[in-house]
Protein backbone atom coordinates (compact mmCIF):
# COMPACT_ATOMS: atom_id res chain seq x y z
CA UNK A 1 0.00 0.00 0.00
CA UNK A 2 0.90 3.63 -0.16
CA UNK A 3 3.51 5.07 2.09
CA UNK A 4 4.95 8.55 2.27
CA UNK A 5 8.57 9.46 2.33
CA UNK A 6 9.45 10.83 5.75
CA UNK A 7 11.43 13.86 4.56
CA UNK A 8 9.46 17.05 4.23
CA UNK A 9 10.08 20.13 2.14
CA UNK A 10 11.17 23.54 3.37
CA UNK A 11 9.04 26.57 2.61
CA UNK A 12 11.40 27.78 -0.12
CA UNK A 13 11.43 24.39 -1.81
CA UNK A 14 7.67 24.28 -1.73
CA UNK A 15 7.36 27.77 -3.14
CA UNK A 16 9.79 26.96 -5.96
CA UNK A 17 7.92 23.78 -6.77
CA UNK A 18 4.61 25.65 -6.92
CA UNK A 19 6.11 28.31 -9.16
CA UNK A 20 7.48 25.61 -11.44
CA UNK A 21 4.04 23.99 -11.64
CA UNK A 22 2.33 27.28 -12.44
CA UNK A 23 4.83 27.81 -15.24
CA UNK A 24 4.13 24.30 -16.47
CA UNK A 25 0.39 24.96 -16.39
CA UNK A 26 0.90 28.09 -18.49
CA UNK A 27 2.76 25.93 -21.01
CA UNK A 28 -0.19 23.51 -21.02
CA UNK A 29 -2.55 26.40 -21.75
CA UNK A 30 -0.35 27.50 -24.66
CA UNK A 31 -0.44 23.96 -26.00
CA UNK A 32 -4.22 23.92 -25.64
CA UNK A 33 -4.65 27.19 -27.55
CA UNK A 34 -2.45 25.80 -30.29
CA UNK A 35 -4.62 22.66 -30.47
CA UNK A 36 -7.76 24.81 -30.71
CA UNK A 37 -6.09 26.85 -33.45
CA UNK A 38 -5.21 23.69 -35.42
CA UNK A 39 -8.78 22.41 -35.05
CA UNK A 40 -10.18 25.71 -36.34
CA UNK A 41 -7.76 25.66 -39.28
CA UNK A 42 -8.61 22.05 -40.15
CA UNK A 43 -12.38 22.60 -40.07
CA UNK A 44 -12.03 25.96 -41.80
CA UNK A 45 -10.03 24.55 -44.69
CA UNK A 46 -12.54 21.77 -45.27
CA UNK A 47 -15.46 24.21 -45.06
CA UNK A 48 -13.78 26.54 -47.58
CA UNK A 49 -13.43 23.69 -50.11
CA UNK A 50 -9.77 23.83 -51.02
CA UNK A 51 -8.13 21.27 -53.30
CA UNK A 52 -8.93 17.79 -51.90
CA UNK A 53 -5.44 16.23 -52.02
CA UNK A 54 -3.93 19.36 -50.46
CA UNK A 55 -6.48 19.32 -47.63
CA UNK A 56 -5.94 15.60 -47.02
CA UNK A 57 -2.21 16.09 -46.44
CA UNK A 58 -2.50 19.23 -44.33
CA UNK A 59 -5.37 17.95 -42.18
CA UNK A 60 -3.52 14.70 -41.41
CA UNK A 61 -0.42 16.73 -40.52
CA UNK A 62 -2.51 18.89 -38.15
CA UNK A 63 -3.92 15.74 -36.52
CA UNK A 64 -0.42 14.39 -35.91
CA UNK A 65 0.79 17.69 -34.42
CA UNK A 66 -2.27 17.78 -32.15
CA UNK A 67 -1.70 14.22 -30.98
CA UNK A 68 1.98 14.88 -30.29
CA UNK A 69 1.02 17.95 -28.22
CA UNK A 70 -1.58 15.88 -26.38
CA UNK A 71 0.95 13.15 -25.57
CA UNK A 72 3.90 15.38 -24.71
CA UNK A 73 2.10 18.08 -22.77
CA UNK A 74 -1.29 16.87 -21.53
CA UNK A 75 -0.07 13.34 -20.84
CA UNK A 76 3.32 14.62 -19.57
CA UNK A 77 5.35 12.45 -21.91
CA UNK A 78 8.05 15.14 -22.08
CA UNK A 79 8.78 14.63 -18.37
CA UNK A 80 11.38 12.22 -17.05
CA UNK A 81 10.54 8.55 -16.57
CA UNK A 82 8.39 8.11 -19.66
CA UNK A 83 10.69 5.75 -21.58
CA UNK A 84 8.32 2.81 -21.36
CA UNK A 85 5.35 4.99 -22.23
CA UNK A 86 7.14 6.12 -25.38
CA UNK A 87 8.13 2.56 -26.29
CA UNK A 88 4.54 1.32 -25.97
CA UNK A 89 3.12 4.21 -27.95
CA UNK A 90 5.70 3.89 -30.72
CA UNK A 91 4.93 0.17 -31.06
CA UNK A 92 1.20 0.96 -31.06
CA UNK A 93 1.68 3.64 -33.72
CA UNK A 94 3.76 1.25 -35.83
CA UNK A 95 0.88 -1.22 -35.96
CA UNK A 96 -1.63 1.60 -36.49
CA UNK A 97 0.17 2.92 -39.55
CA UNK A 98 0.85 -0.62 -40.86
CA UNK A 99 -2.84 -1.58 -40.60
CA UNK A 100 -4.12 1.57 -42.27
CA UNK A 101 -1.57 1.57 -45.10
CA UNK A 102 -2.16 -2.13 -45.80
CA UNK A 103 -5.94 -1.83 -45.89
CA UNK A 104 -5.95 1.30 -48.02
CA UNK A 105 -3.49 -0.24 -50.45
CA UNK A 106 -5.31 -3.58 -50.76
CA UNK A 107 -8.77 -2.06 -51.17
CA UNK A 108 -8.26 1.24 -52.97
CA UNK A 109 -4.89 1.38 -54.72
CA UNK A 110 -3.42 -2.02 -55.63
CA UNK A 111 -4.51 -4.20 -58.54
CA UNK A 112 -6.89 -7.05 -57.68
CA UNK A 113 -4.97 -10.26 -57.10
CA UNK B 1 4.50 -0.87 5.89
CA UNK B 2 3.73 2.71 6.68
CA UNK B 3 0.18 3.78 7.13
CA UNK B 4 -1.54 5.49 4.24
CA UNK B 5 -2.23 9.08 5.19
CA UNK B 6 -4.95 11.29 3.83
CA UNK B 7 -4.83 15.08 3.67
CA UNK B 8 -1.15 15.41 4.57
CA UNK B 9 0.37 18.89 4.99
CA UNK B 10 1.76 20.50 1.84
CA UNK B 11 5.42 20.17 2.81
CA UNK B 12 5.03 16.39 3.14
CA UNK B 13 3.21 16.00 -0.16
CA UNK B 14 5.67 14.42 -2.63
CA UNK B 15 6.70 16.16 -5.85
CA UNK B 16 5.10 13.42 -7.97
CA UNK B 17 2.36 12.01 -5.73
CA UNK B 18 1.01 9.76 -8.48
CA UNK B 19 4.24 7.75 -8.69
CA UNK B 20 5.41 8.18 -5.09
CA UNK B 21 4.53 4.58 -4.19
CA UNK B 22 5.35 1.26 -5.80
CA UNK B 23 1.67 0.79 -6.53
CA UNK B 24 1.56 4.17 -8.25
CA UNK B 25 4.62 3.34 -10.34
CA UNK B 26 3.13 -0.01 -11.37
CA UNK B 27 -0.16 1.62 -12.27
CA UNK B 28 1.66 4.15 -14.40
CA UNK B 29 3.68 1.63 -16.45
CA UNK B 30 0.80 -0.83 -16.61
CA UNK B 31 -1.59 1.78 -17.87
CA UNK B 32 0.73 2.92 -20.62
CA UNK B 33 1.01 -0.72 -21.70
CA UNK B 34 -2.76 -0.83 -21.87
CA UNK B 35 -2.84 2.38 -23.92
CA UNK B 36 -0.39 0.81 -26.39
CA UNK B 37 -2.87 -2.06 -26.79
CA UNK B 38 -5.74 0.39 -27.17
CA UNK B 39 -3.86 2.10 -29.98
CA UNK B 40 -3.72 -1.18 -31.88
CA UNK B 41 -7.42 -1.85 -31.19
CA UNK B 42 -8.44 1.52 -32.62
CA UNK B 43 -5.96 1.15 -35.49
CA UNK B 44 -7.69 -2.03 -36.64
CA UNK B 45 -11.07 -0.30 -36.49
CA UNK B 46 -9.74 2.71 -38.41
CA UNK B 47 -8.24 0.42 -41.06
CA UNK B 48 -11.58 -1.41 -41.38
CA UNK B 49 -13.42 1.89 -41.72
CA UNK B 50 -11.00 3.17 -44.36
CA UNK B 51 -11.38 -0.05 -46.33
CA UNK B 52 -15.18 -0.10 -46.16
CA UNK B 53 -15.89 3.63 -46.41
CA UNK B 54 -18.83 4.33 -48.75
CA UNK B 55 -19.28 0.60 -49.48
CA UNK B 56 -23.05 0.51 -49.83
CA UNK B 57 -25.20 -2.10 -51.61
CA UNK B 58 -27.22 0.30 -53.76
CA UNK B 59 -27.36 3.95 -54.76
CA UNK B 60 -30.28 4.79 -52.46
CA UNK B 61 -27.97 4.50 -49.43
CA UNK B 62 -26.38 7.66 -48.08
CA UNK B 63 -22.62 8.12 -48.34
CA UNK B 64 -20.23 9.84 -45.92
CA UNK B 65 -20.42 13.17 -47.75
CA UNK B 66 -24.25 13.21 -47.55
CA UNK B 67 -24.40 12.18 -43.90
CA UNK B 68 -21.83 14.12 -41.92
CA UNK B 69 -22.40 17.62 -40.59
CA UNK B 70 -19.23 19.55 -39.85
CA UNK B 71 -20.94 21.84 -37.32
CA UNK B 72 -21.86 18.97 -35.02
CA UNK B 73 -18.43 17.35 -35.31
CA UNK B 74 -16.84 20.73 -34.55
CA UNK B 75 -18.87 21.26 -31.37
CA UNK B 76 -18.14 17.69 -30.24
CA UNK B 77 -14.42 18.23 -30.86
CA UNK B 78 -14.42 21.44 -28.84
CA UNK B 79 -16.24 19.77 -25.93
CA UNK B 80 -13.83 16.84 -25.79
CA UNK B 81 -10.72 18.97 -26.29
CA UNK B 82 -11.78 21.32 -23.49
CA UNK B 83 -12.56 18.38 -21.20
CA UNK B 84 -9.02 17.18 -21.84
CA UNK B 85 -7.69 20.54 -20.62
CA UNK B 86 -9.92 20.49 -17.52
CA UNK B 87 -8.52 17.09 -16.55
CA UNK B 88 -5.02 18.60 -16.87
CA UNK B 89 -6.21 21.20 -14.34
CA UNK B 90 -7.42 18.40 -12.06
CA UNK B 91 -3.98 16.74 -12.17
CA UNK B 92 -2.34 20.14 -11.58
CA UNK B 93 -4.36 20.67 -8.40
CA UNK B 94 -3.79 17.06 -7.36
CA UNK B 95 -0.02 17.69 -7.54
CA UNK B 96 -0.50 20.87 -5.52
CA UNK B 97 -2.36 18.92 -2.84
CA UNK B 98 -5.54 20.94 -3.42
CA UNK B 99 -8.31 18.39 -3.03
CA UNK B 100 -11.43 20.55 -3.46
CA UNK B 101 -10.19 22.18 -6.66
CA UNK B 102 -9.20 18.79 -8.04
CA UNK B 103 -12.72 17.50 -7.42
CA UNK B 104 -14.20 20.61 -9.04
CA UNK B 105 -12.14 20.22 -12.23
CA UNK B 106 -12.91 16.50 -12.38
CA UNK B 107 -16.62 17.36 -12.14
CA UNK B 108 -16.28 19.89 -14.99
CA UNK B 109 -14.51 17.21 -17.04
CA UNK B 110 -17.42 14.83 -16.46
CA UNK B 111 -19.96 17.50 -17.47
CA UNK B 112 -18.13 18.27 -20.73
CA UNK B 113 -17.75 14.56 -21.45
CA UNK B 114 -21.47 14.03 -20.83
CA UNK B 115 -22.23 16.85 -23.27
CA UNK B 116 -20.10 15.14 -25.88
CA UNK B 117 -21.86 11.82 -25.29
CA UNK B 118 -25.29 13.44 -25.57
CA UNK B 119 -24.37 14.94 -28.95
CA UNK B 120 -23.04 11.59 -30.14
CA UNK B 121 -26.27 9.83 -29.17
CA UNK B 122 -28.23 12.57 -30.99
CA UNK B 123 -26.01 12.06 -34.04
CA UNK B 124 -26.54 8.29 -34.10
CA UNK B 125 -30.28 8.81 -33.68
CA UNK B 126 -30.32 11.15 -36.68
CA UNK B 127 -28.36 8.73 -38.87
CA UNK B 128 -30.59 5.78 -38.00
CA UNK B 129 -33.51 8.01 -38.91
CA UNK B 130 -31.93 8.61 -42.32
CA UNK B 131 -31.56 4.87 -42.94
CA UNK B 132 -27.85 4.66 -42.08
CA UNK B 133 -27.82 1.83 -39.53
CA UNK B 134 -25.41 -0.79 -38.26
CA UNK B 135 -26.94 -3.38 -40.59
CA UNK B 136 -27.76 -1.24 -43.64
CA UNK B 137 -24.30 -1.47 -45.26
CA UNK B 138 -20.66 -2.44 -44.71
CA UNK B 139 -19.99 1.30 -44.45
CA UNK B 140 -22.58 1.54 -41.66
CA UNK B 141 -21.10 -1.39 -39.75
CA UNK B 142 -17.56 -0.02 -39.96
CA UNK B 143 -18.74 3.48 -39.00
CA UNK B 144 -20.77 2.45 -35.96
CA UNK B 145 -18.19 0.01 -34.65
CA UNK B 146 -15.45 2.67 -34.84
CA UNK B 147 -17.40 5.62 -33.43
CA UNK B 148 -19.32 3.33 -31.09
CA UNK B 149 -16.16 1.86 -29.57
CA UNK B 150 -14.92 5.39 -28.97
CA UNK B 151 -18.30 6.35 -27.45
CA UNK B 152 -18.13 3.26 -25.24
CA UNK B 153 -14.73 4.44 -24.01
CA UNK B 154 -16.27 7.82 -23.20
CA UNK B 155 -18.99 6.08 -21.17
CA UNK B 156 -16.39 4.04 -19.27
CA UNK B 157 -14.33 7.19 -18.65
CA UNK B 158 -17.36 9.07 -17.34
CA UNK B 159 -18.30 6.22 -14.96
CA UNK B 160 -14.67 5.94 -13.85
CA UNK B 161 -14.16 9.64 -13.08
CA UNK B 162 -17.61 9.99 -11.47
CA UNK B 163 -16.77 6.96 -9.32
CA UNK B 164 -13.49 8.56 -8.24
CA UNK B 165 -15.21 11.83 -7.35
CA UNK B 166 -17.81 10.05 -5.21
CA UNK B 167 -15.45 7.55 -3.62
CA UNK B 168 -12.88 10.19 -2.68
CA UNK B 169 -15.39 12.83 -1.59
CA UNK B 170 -15.21 11.87 2.07
CA UNK B 171 -11.66 10.55 2.32
CA UNK B 172 -9.67 13.24 0.52
CA UNK B 173 -6.30 13.07 -1.16
CA UNK B 174 -3.47 10.62 -0.50
CA UNK B 175 -0.69 9.17 -2.63
CA UNK B 176 -3.06 6.22 -3.12
CA UNK B 177 -5.93 8.28 -4.54
CA UNK B 178 -3.52 10.54 -6.47
CA UNK B 179 -2.35 7.56 -8.54
CA UNK B 180 -5.99 6.68 -9.31
CA UNK B 181 -6.83 10.20 -10.44
CA UNK B 182 -3.71 10.38 -12.60
CA UNK B 183 -4.57 7.08 -14.31
CA UNK B 184 -8.13 8.23 -15.03
CA UNK B 185 -6.77 11.49 -16.47
CA UNK B 186 -4.41 9.58 -18.77
CA UNK B 187 -7.35 7.50 -20.00
CA UNK B 188 -9.38 10.61 -20.65
CA UNK B 189 -6.55 12.20 -22.66
CA UNK B 190 -6.25 9.04 -24.70
CA UNK B 191 -9.96 9.22 -25.55
CA UNK B 192 -9.30 12.71 -26.87
CA UNK B 193 -6.30 11.49 -28.90
CA UNK B 194 -8.51 8.90 -30.60
CA UNK B 195 -11.16 11.54 -31.25
CA UNK B 196 -8.60 13.78 -32.99
CA UNK B 197 -8.10 11.00 -35.54
CA UNK B 198 -11.82 10.30 -35.78
CA UNK B 199 -12.77 13.90 -36.53
CA UNK B 200 -9.92 14.14 -39.05
CA UNK B 201 -10.23 10.82 -40.86
CA UNK B 202 -13.95 10.14 -40.56
CA UNK B 203 -15.56 13.60 -40.57
CA UNK B 204 -13.16 16.02 -42.27
CA UNK B 205 -11.86 13.62 -44.92
CA UNK B 206 -15.37 12.16 -45.19
CA UNK B 207 -16.97 15.35 -46.51
CA UNK B 208 -14.29 16.45 -48.99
Amino acid sequence: MAELEAKSMTDTQLRNLRRQRTKEMRLQLTGFSFMIFLTFMAFGMVALDFNATFIMGIVMLFAFIQVVLQFYYFMHMKDKGHEFAKLFMVVGMFFAIAFCVTFIYIVWIGQPI
Amino acid sequence: MAEMKYNVPNEQWPEHPETATLEGKNKFVGFWTFLGGETVLFASLFATYLALKDSVPSSDHMLAADLFHLELAFVMTMLLLTSSLTSVYAVYHMRNNNFSKMQLWLAITVLLGAGFLALEIYEFYEYVHLGHTFRSSAFGSAFYILIGTHGFHVIIGLIWITGLIIRNATRGLSVYTAAKVNTAALYWHFIDVVWVFIFTIVYLLGVI
